[in-house]
């Protein structure tokens, strides 16, 4: 495999989603491709990293504003034809 | 019936409790979702409102087969990217059949301290790298790796395929790999990167 083989599959390789033949090749490659093995490394890093990105959430004030909308516009939905045939 | 058949048919029902679940359960994730596309607050709001009213307007048409939040955030990305045109009609789209370039930022930050990685100042580098990838990118890469839904929720609510999916979460990584290490691999001492 060469180092443009390995970029190339390189996601496919963290995600698990690569047949055991073509696994053995890239960790024979980055065995012996100290490139390749940082690229692969940090790549990994990074996708531990931004998780913490998934903590965003609405800020408060905005947040009680928005549910009260909703929460109106909820309550105040037409009836459906479905619904006013019951 | 399992909750989510339950939430939809309180939903149905016209259920305040219901509303409530459905509010507290989806609208940080469908925040984090529009965020990511639209890059600011008030745009971010502005989609998690239209996601919440046309989700309730269609909620009766809402088929059980599909799952419930995934369908939520389908409507998420397109009310977001409809925002974002507004605000950006000019940007272009990266042509997907260009060669992936190779890797040319080689230091090895991998190993850095916790403590430094997450530090403030870490944080904000990488926000940035991310707001920094074009939409269409930075949209693969936020519902597989910051939301981690699953490879093919994701191009489900992008409306791509599955191969499409991989293909642009694959440059994501990259691209994001590369504009970060120029930054993480000046803390790496020399001799040990």
């Amino acid at each position: 495999m060469t180092c443009e083989e390995l970029i190339a599959h390189l996601s496919s390789y963290i995600d698990h989603e690569m047949d055991a033949a073509l696994v053995a090749e890239v960790q024979e490659h980055i065995a012996h491709c100290r490139n390749c093995r940082v690229v692969l490394d940090t790549t990994q890093r990074l996708i531990v990293l931004v998780h913490d990105e998934g903590q965003r959430i609405i800020p408060a004030g905005q947040r009680s504003a928005l549910f009260e909308r909703l929460h109106q516009a909820f309550l105040n939905r037409p009836q459906t034809s479905d619904d006013s045939a019951v | 019936m399992n909750d989510e058949s339950a939430l939809i048919d309180g939903l149905r029902q016209r259920d305040p409790q219901a509303f409530t679940t459905f509010f507290e359960t989806y609208a940080d994730r469908v925040y984090r979702l529009a965020y990511s596309i639209v890059s600011n607050e008030s745009d971010a709001e502005e989609a998690v409102q239209a996601t919440f009213i046309s989700a309730l307007e269609a909620i009766d048409r809402f088929e059980h087969h599909a799952r419930l939040g995934t369908w939520l955030y389908r409507i998420a990305y397109n009310h977001a990217l409809m925002i974002l045109r507004r605000r950006r009609p000019e940007e272009s789209l990266p042509d997907e059949d260009d060669a992936l370039p190779m890797p040319s930022a080689l230091a090895d930050w991998s190993t850095l301290p916790e403590d430094r990685l997450l530090s403030r100042e870490a944080q904000a580098i990488l926000r940035k790298a991310i707001a920094g990838l074009p939409t269409t990118l930075r949209a693969a890469f936020v519902c597989r790796d910051i939301e981690g839904l699953s490879t093919a929720d994701c191009a489900q609510i992008i409306g791509i395929s599955e191969g499409a999916l991989k293909v642009r979460l694959h440059r994501a990584r990259l691209i994001l790999r590369e504009r970060i290490s120029e930054y993480f691999g000046e803390w790496v001492t020399p001799g040990n990167g």
